[in-house]
């Protein structure tokens, strides 16, 4: 059975690798793209928020591409995520594609559980011991790209030739790619961390430090957020991202009993709580948390806030951030992404911001001296 | 003593609850005025331009009460979900939260939370916390008056379900009345008007849909008259489950409506921007597809246009007519055929084809 998913940042490393670990077949959508875009927009509710619509838009390229099973998540209480796959199985089923099996990790039910069982469904391969290292796999890969990400941010605004940086990280990634057992990860992610490492810096060089929060999905995504770390990187800007998916998986997979420190979530909850004090759904505790964390540290020189256009609990994580603003004395700018943001327009927010940061930061400094 | 009750949002399910809980205690209820233009922009220079309109108009209302009627304890409750993993909105989740941080003011905001997921958050944890900040903390009080408050709901949901008007049984309710009508007046067209009530019910925004199609001699059914057991049948036929807190009133009432003979057409109303209705009417319009029913789906917020909006009400009614007339005409000229085959031609078209 030919088996895709949908992309959302590192993810398809981690699910294509643990997929070919399995020798499933695997077919991996083209990565996100304006066609993607348009096909998702097409058949999707108007007022419905981006996410969903690339998301549909990778499953119909997954689908022409000859993908006869996809895979989709179920997940409780959150915002319309829960129903994304309910809404996109009605779509397709309109649309003719009917003999394609849509394969559901409902998170209702159990995650583990649901995630042994969807995998021996597409795979055919019920034997526990291999699907546990299958998945622990792909989890390390998931981990180790999000590794490359790091260093990349650093890198990236202080490379001498620009570029530099990014060429090595995707070599980094191709590596990656080719690793299928923990042996061939670690051995990646050494080879690829030396890679990155070796880019020429200019280390006297003043950086500007920015935090991005806001939903994961257009925090995590290059195609919606329109490459925003790599924008504000040329801009000499190294962005800090909390939000990964490394993160997202210890925080959902593993047992809360089984963490001994206090996560990031755990924390983010704990600095959020003077600007928000009940969870509502989906990431607008984090998005304050993480701006109030940010807003505590040294470093931090200004925050974005990206969310997609109509997102429920981001609508008011972006009503109350202007109070973090004013407390905790840190710029912040929020950018609203949807599928009619223009570049330039975009762009240019994003200059404005960093030369107001930056005059910010120098006028500091000598209020200081 | 006194509280604010903003009219927007919860005011249109739950107020006679509210009046009845709190009357039976000896609070007395503060409403703010009817929404009006100005209470509208009031209340969208409060918070960011994306926010949907019923959240602009309850920052409106909590300013008018705040500003107008003298009130500085403003009740706005955050109902977190009706049953196990059924949650709501996030902007109402949050609404209690949104409110301390957008209104500048100061005034005690009493933010109970009922939330049906969690194991200590249920109805009488969230009525403790709706009135301990006033001092009240007998238990047995509070039950009491629960029993009270639920006496005006069932009250008010009684006289819904015979079909009366939400806001008249509303009135009705709470001067401790029930009135069961009789009525029996035919309309030509029936037309199922679906929104949320704080949608529907505000004149405001929904620029008086009632009279409009009154007008137009349509018979408008709202989810409001059909019972839990009806609109769970709807879900099913919409082929779905229970997600969001507020969805029985809009795809459950669509699908028992869409199979209900008697109805013509199905007309949404949704505030622009709604998260939960983005989903509930892309799912409603796929199965009035199937199922064939005609559909209109109108989109308001602060700057809809009343003329706009007439003209697509008309327009809709005048093609269920045209409809309806051709069905009619259709069925006479299969009568007349049969008829003619018998050789016994029994009426003349022109009288009966009357709508």
């Amino acid at each position: 059975m030919k088996i895709s998913f949908p992309h959302m940042g590192n993810l398809a490393i981690g699910v294509s690798g643990a997929l070919r670990v399995l020798s499933a077949e695997v077919v991996e959508p083209p990565y996100t793209s304006k066609r993607t875009l348009s096909l998702g927009a097409k058949y999707s509710p108007e007022a419905i928020c981006l996410p969903y619509k690339l998301v549909l838009g990778n499953y119909i390229e997954a689908i022409e591409a000859g993908a006869e099973a996809v895979l989709m998540i179920d997940s409780p209480g959150t915002c319309r995520l829960g129903q994304y796959s309910n809404i996109a199985r009605t779509a397709l089923t309109d649309l003719g594609y009917n003999n394609v099996e849509f394969v559901n990790f409902d998170l209702y039910k159990g995650k583990l559980l649901e995630i042994y069982s969807g995998f021996k469904h597409v795979t055919g391969n019920g034997n526990p011991l291999d699907l546990i290292y299958a998945v622990r796999v792909g989890i390390l890969r998931i981990k180790t790209a999000d590794k490359f990400d790091k260093l990349l941010q650093y890198y990236r605004a202080r490379e001498v030739e620009i570029g530099s940086a990014d060429k090595r990280y995707n070599k980094a990634m191709s590596l990656l790619d080719r690793a299928l057992t923990v042996k061939e990860c670690n051995e990646a992610l050494e080879l690829g961390t030396e890679s990155i490492s070796g880019v020429e810096i200019d280390s006297k060089k003043q950086v500007l430090h920015v935090d991005i929060t806001g939903e994961i999905y257009v925090v995590l995504d290059k195609f919606s957020n329109m490459g925003i770390e790599k924008e504000l990187g040329s801009l000499g800007v190294q962005v800090h991202r909390q939000i990964n998916l490394s993160d997202w998986i210890d925080r959902s997979l593993y047992p809360s009993i089984l963490r001994f420190s206090e996560s990031h979530d755990e924390k983010t909850r704990r600095f959020a709580r003077e600007f928000i004090k009940r969870d509502i759904g989906g990431d607008a505790v984090e998005s304050i948390g993480d701006a109030a964390i940010a807003a505590s540290s040294e470093i931090t020189d200004g925050i974005v806030h990206l969310l997609p256009f109509t997102c429920m609990p981001e609508i008011i994580a972006q009503n109350i951030l202007p109070n973090v603003r004013k407390e905790k004395d840190v710029p912040v700018l929020s950018l609203v992404m949807d599928e009619y943001t223009g570049r330039a327009g975009f762009v240019t927010r994003l200059e404005a911001f960093v030369d107001l940061i930056k005059r910010r930061k120098t006028t500091k400094h000598l209020l200081q001296v | 003593m006194k509280i604010g009750i903003p009219r927007a949002l919860g005011y249109y399910n739950y107020y006679p609850f509210w009046f009845g809980f709190f009357g039976s205690l000896g609070i007395e209820i503060v409403l703010s005025d009817k929404t009006t233009k100005k209470l509208v922009s009031d209340g969208s220079a409060l918070v960011v331009s994306e926010t949907c309109l019923p959240v602009k108009i309850y920052m409106g209302h909590v300013l008018n009460l705040l500003e107008k009627k003298g009130v500085d304890i403003i009740y706005s409750p955050s109902i977190q979900s009706i049953d196990h993993k059924i949650y709501n909105c996030s902007k109402l989740r949050g609404l209690p939260d949104l409110v301390r941080n957008v209104v500048k003011k100061d005034f005690l905001l009493i933010e109970p939370t009922l939330d049906k997921s969690e194991k200590n958050q249920g109805l009488y944890q969230y009525l403790y916390e709706s009135v301990a900040p006033l001092g009240i903390t007998d238990k047995k009080a509070i039950k009491k008056a629960s029993k009270v408050g639920w006496a005006y709901q069932n009250n008010f949901t009684g006289m819904t379900r015979d079909g009366m008007h939400p806001i008249e049984a509303m009135e009705t309710a709470i001067k401790g009345k029930v009135i069961i009508k009789s009525r029996k007046n035919n309309y030509p067209i029936n037309i199922a008007v679906l929104a949320h009530g704080y949608n529907l019910y505000d004149n405001h925004v929904s620029m008086n849909i009632f009279k409009k199609l009154e007008n137009l001699g349509v018979k408008a059914h709202v989810s409001e008259s059909l019972s839990t057991e009806q609109m769970n049948e709807g879900l099913k036929v919409l082929n779905t489950n229970l997600y969001w807190a507020n969805e029985l009133e809009i795809s459950g009432a669509a699908g028992s409506f869409m199979t209900n003979k008697n109805i013509d057409g199905i007309l949404t109303l949704t505030a622009f921007g709604c998260g939960p209705d983005s989903l509930m009417v892309e799912r409603i319009t796929r199965y009035a597809k199937r199922l064939q029913k005609p559909l209109l789906n109108l989109t308001v917020d602060e700057h809809t246009g009343e003329a706009g909006f007439i003209t697509r009400i008309e327009a809709f009614t005048d093609m269920l007519y045209r409809k309806k007339r051709a069905n009619i005409v259709q069925n006479l000229n299969k009568q007349i055929k049969i008829d003619s085959d018998r050789q016994e031609v029994v009426y003349s078209r022109d009288t009966i084809v009357k709508v």
